[in-house]
This record gives C-alpha cells, sequence and structure tokens, in this order.
C-alpha cells in the first residue's frame, strides 16, 4: 500500500478548563489520510473537529498518541472560516505574502503565484484592496495565499462558513477546480452534510463528549463532479445516511 | 471643489471673528492695553516676522515639540509594545503607569527642572511624558485588536519577530497609534510652551512671557497666533501623514 500522506496515531487531546476540571476533547483519533484525497470532517459544534485540525497545523500539541507525515510536517496550508487578510496589502500582495516571508519569491513560484490566481477567478482584481471584494473574492483570495508556496496538504476549518447559501454553491464548484488541478490533500472541516458529500472523497462524523470518529465514510461519485451530481439519487443516499449518523 | 470651499469657510470664519473683535473695541471703547485692534495685533505680527528674531524662537519651540514627539512617540511604541506582548510587564506597569497617566504632567514641569535643569533636557521630558501615553495605549489596543486567526496564520506562515512587528502588528496598530498622536500633539505643543515659561530664555513660551511682563499686548497677541500656527502646523503634518498611511482603514472611506 502506498504510504499516507499523513498517519494519525491514536491521538488524545486533553484540555484542562476552568477550574482545573478537564475536558477530553479528543479520544483515540486513528487516520490515514491518503495524497490528493479529499477528506471532510463533519459534526456537531465541540465534537473536536477544529482541535484536530489544529494540531495538524502544529498549532497545538496532542495530549498522547503522534502524527507522521509522508513529508514534513511544516509544509501546510491554512485556511480559517474569514479570509484574514491584511487590510492594506492589495489582493496580489496578500497571495504573496507567505512567499515574501519565506524568502520563496523565485520567478517559479510567482509564475505559479499568477496561475491560482487565474484558477481562482482573481484575474483583473489584484490591486484590489480587501474592502472593495465580496466575501467569496475574499476567500478565494486566502485559498490562493494558503496554496502559493505549494504545501502538500490544505487543512481548511469551515472555510464556507460566513457565506451566504449561493456563494457558497459556487465556492465548493470553485473548490473541486482548484482541487483537480493541484491535486493537494485536502482537509475540510464543515457543518454542511450536503457540502461534504459534494466535496469529498471520505466524510468522518464526528461526536462531542469525548470528541471521536463514529464514521468514515467513503463517498463514491463520480468525478468530475458538478452540480447535476446533487441530483442523483446516490447523493441524497449519502446525505440521508450521515444524516441518520449524526442523529 | 471642496477644497475651495472648505479654505473659503476657514476665510469667512476668521473674517467674522475679526470684524467682531473691531466692533467690540469700538463699541466699549477698550483698552488698549487690554485687547489691542487686529490691526496692531497685524502690525505686530508683522514687525515680528522682519525686525525681530520671531523665526528664531518659533523654529526652537518646533524644534523641541519635534524632537519630544519623536522621542515620546518611539518609546511610547517600544514600551506599547512589551506591555501589549508580555503579560508580567502588564502587569507589573499598568498600576504605575494609569497613576502617571492619570496625574496632570503639567503639575511635574517644576520637578524636571530640579531634576534635569533649566536647559533642553527637562522641556524634552516633559514633551515625552506627554506624547508617551496616548501612544503607548494605542499600541496596547492595537497590539490586542489583532485577532486569534490572524495570530494562528502569522505562527503556520513562519514569520520571525522582525516580520511579526513591520509586517503585520506595527501596521495594525497605526489607526489607533495616530489618535494618539493627535491627542499627543496638542499636548506637545502646551507642554513646550509651559516649559519655557519656566526654564526658557528663548522659544515661544519665553516670548508669551516677555510681552506680557511688559505690557505689550499686541504683541503677546501676534505671540499666541504664532504658537497657534505651530499646533496648526505639526497637526496637518499629522494628518497628511494618517491619510498616507491609513489609506486602507475604514475611517478614510467615508465618501458623499
Amino acid at each position: 500500500m502506498e504510504h499516507p500522506a499523513i498517519r494519525i496515531n491514536d491521538v488524545n487531546k486533553i484540555y484542562r478548563g476552568s477550574g482545573g476540571k478537564e475536558v477530553q476533547a479528543l479520544t483515540n483519533i486513528n487516520l490515514d489520510v491518503k495524497n490528493s484525497e479529499f477528506i471532510s470532517i463533519i459534526g456537531p459544534s465541540g465534537c473536536g473537529k477544529s482541535t484536530l485540525l489544529r494540531i495538524l497545523a502544529n498549532l497545538d500539541q496532542p495530549t498522547s498518541g503522534k502524527i507522521d507525515w509522508a513529508k514534513s510536517a511544516d509544509h501546510i496550508g491554512f485556511v480559517f472560516q474569514d479570509s484574514v487578510l491584511l487590510p492594506w496589502k492589495t489582493v496580489y500582495q496578500n497571495a504573496k505574502f507567505p512567499l515574501e516571508v519565506k524568502k520563496m519569491d523565485s520567478k517559479e513560484n510567482l509564475a505559479n503565484l499568477d496561475k491560482l490566481l487565474e484558477l481562482a477567478g482573481l484575474k483583473g482584481f489584484e490591486n484590489a484592496y480587501p474592502r472593495e471584494l465580496s466575501g467569496g473574492m475574499k476567500q478565494r483570495v486566502s485559498i490562493v495565499r494558503a496554496l502559493s508556496y505549494n504545501p502538500d496538504v490544505l487543512l481548511m476549518d469551515e472555510p464556507f462558513g460566513a457565506l451566504d447559501a449561493l456563494t457558497r454553491d459556487k465556492m465548493g464548484i470553485e473548490l473541486m477546480r482548484i482541487w483537480n488541478e493541484t491535486k493537494k490533500t485536502i482537509l475540510f472541516v464543515t457543518h454542511s452534510i450536503a457540502e461534504s458529500v459534494f466535496l469529498s472523497d471520505r466524510v468522518i462524523v464526528m461526536s462531542p463528549r469525548p470528541g471521536k470518529i463514529d464514521e468514515v465514510m467513503d463517498i463514491d461519485l463520480p468525478r468530475p463532479r458538478t452540480v447535476t451530481v446533487k441530483e442523483t439519487p446516490e447523493f441524497t443516499t449519502y446525505v440521508k445516511k450521515l444524516r441518520e449518523v449524526l442523529g | 471643489m471642496n477644497k475651495v470651499r472648505t479654505v473659503g469657510e476657514y476665510v469667512f470664519a476668521i473674517g467674522l471673528l475679526v470684524l467682531v473683535w473691531q466692533l467690540y473695541i469700538v463699541w466699549f471703547d477698550v483698552p488698549a492695553y487690554i485687547l489691542p485692534t487686529p490691526k496692531d495685533v497685524g502690525v505686530a505680527f508683522y514687525e515680528m516676522l522682519v525686525r525681530e528674531n520671531v523665526l528664531f524662537h518659533f523654529s526652537v519651540t518646533s524644534g523641541e515639540v519635534l524632537a519630544g514627539f519623536v522621542l515620546g512617540t518611539l518609546l511610547g511604541y517600544l514600551i506599547g509594545y512589551l506591555i501589549g506582548k508580555v503579560k508580567v510587564i502588564e502587569d507589573a506597569l499598568m498600576p504605575y503607569i494609569l497613576l502617571a497617566q492619570t496625574a496632570p504632567k503639567i503639575a511635574l514641569a517644576p520637578l524636571f527642572v530640579i531634576w534635569f535643569g533649566l536647559g533642553l533636557v527637562s522641556k524634552l521630558v516633559l514633551i515625552i511624558s506627554m506624547v508617551f501615553f496616548p501612544v503607548m495605549l494605542g499600541a496596547v489596543f492595537g497590539l490586542k485588536s489583532i485577532t486569534y486567526n490572524m495570530k494562528c496564520l502569522m505562527q503556520i506562515t513562519g514569520l520571525n519577530w522582525w516580520q511579526r512587528i513591520f509586517q503585520v502588528e506595527l501596521p495594525h496598530s497605526l489607526p489607533q497609534i495616530f489618535a494618539g498622536l493627535k491627542v499627543g500633539m496638542v499636548q506637545a505643543v502646551i507642554a513646550a510652551i509651559v516649559a519655557e515659561w519656566i526654564s526658557g530664555e528663548n522659544g515661544l513660551g519665553f516670548l508669551l512671557i516677555y510681552n506680557s511682563t511688559t505690557y505689550n499686548s499686541p504683541m503677546l497677541f501676534a505671540t499666541i497666533i504664532y504658537t497657534i500656527l505651530i499646533g496648526v502646523i505639526f497637526y496637518a503634518l499629522i494628518s497628511l501623514l494618517e491619510n498616507r498611511l491609513l489609506f486602507w482603514h475604514d475611517s478614510k472611506q467615508i465618501k458623499s
């Protein structure tokens, strides 16, 4: 078997809450993520899905267990629920920001950045400032920024959670296109069942108190997927099954 | 077009003031040593410019304000940054800072003279103490308003502390710092004038006292106008800089 891009091994996370009370945020999480796989993590608030993502991003340490990376653990891109753009920088400067910080702004990387901007439909907006953009556009810039230094893995924490339903659907399709072109491994945290089925190869269902994996569901829908896939009976079945698991 | 209108409004407002001033003197027969006529003040203003050495005093005071202002801003940001970053420093310094901030710093001026002498140093210390607090508070609030996600992004992107300051934290604090600078600016001019009253042998503060003790009301009024000019010029410079640096901020987006 091919070596997984990420192997999550028995990861536990215990927080010490207020008053010294211990809170088990994650319990025995085991998961192999394949290269170029699109995985969604879904579950109610407090199920630990964001905690898992933060641990993968090295923003937090697991209490026990470990995470093996095929390549480097530093090589991740992160997309937040809000776009966290720097308001004094243009679209282009924001997207280029990591390259500049990492001193990786080689000709090759900059050419790649141009391609990403085009892929995300941001051509012609390079000199616009964040305040001039819609929520969806800002989020595209933050996706391009996360991909600018060509990370192996993209971690996305409810990236479309703050967008309206129409924009959200469009962004899902955009993300599919970007994923098709770049072949990144993506871990995508969401609240939306339909979104997770539409986007993913596998959907991980988590439940709270203590946060653990309840179900791993393979989504066997043909790729590339278009909007019409949402009208197929298979799609509806997956959504129904997931809804049952989530209770 | 708008600029022309604004300038017009100012000219009108000042013209009206001068008119009321003149009429008041004529109608109530006010003696010149209490309130000189606008014309006398105008003449004095001009005489000071061409005969007396007012430009020297003007530049002495401006120089003090500028130097104290720059030093106070740097020091304010530095301490504000440390307070915003290190909890221990915040806990240790905050009580003293609140105490010092609420104290009327003008009251410290005579003390500074004892400590630092009659020269430039005591003046600078007074001006710095005026600018320091508003800038420091601006730096602290600016730092604290950086969102959690932004901090995560900086960590993931791998910014070193230098990049953190100059790429994110300082620009992010600029709106609050400029608000602090504008408050500090007014205070700095007051501090410079008061310091010159006490210890001055030159500067506009010294001229004010000199003209007052010699009952030269027209010159006194003219000197007041020169001090107002310092305030206006510095305020305009700060606004200019602010518009340049904060073009991206919401406060600059108010359009018709």
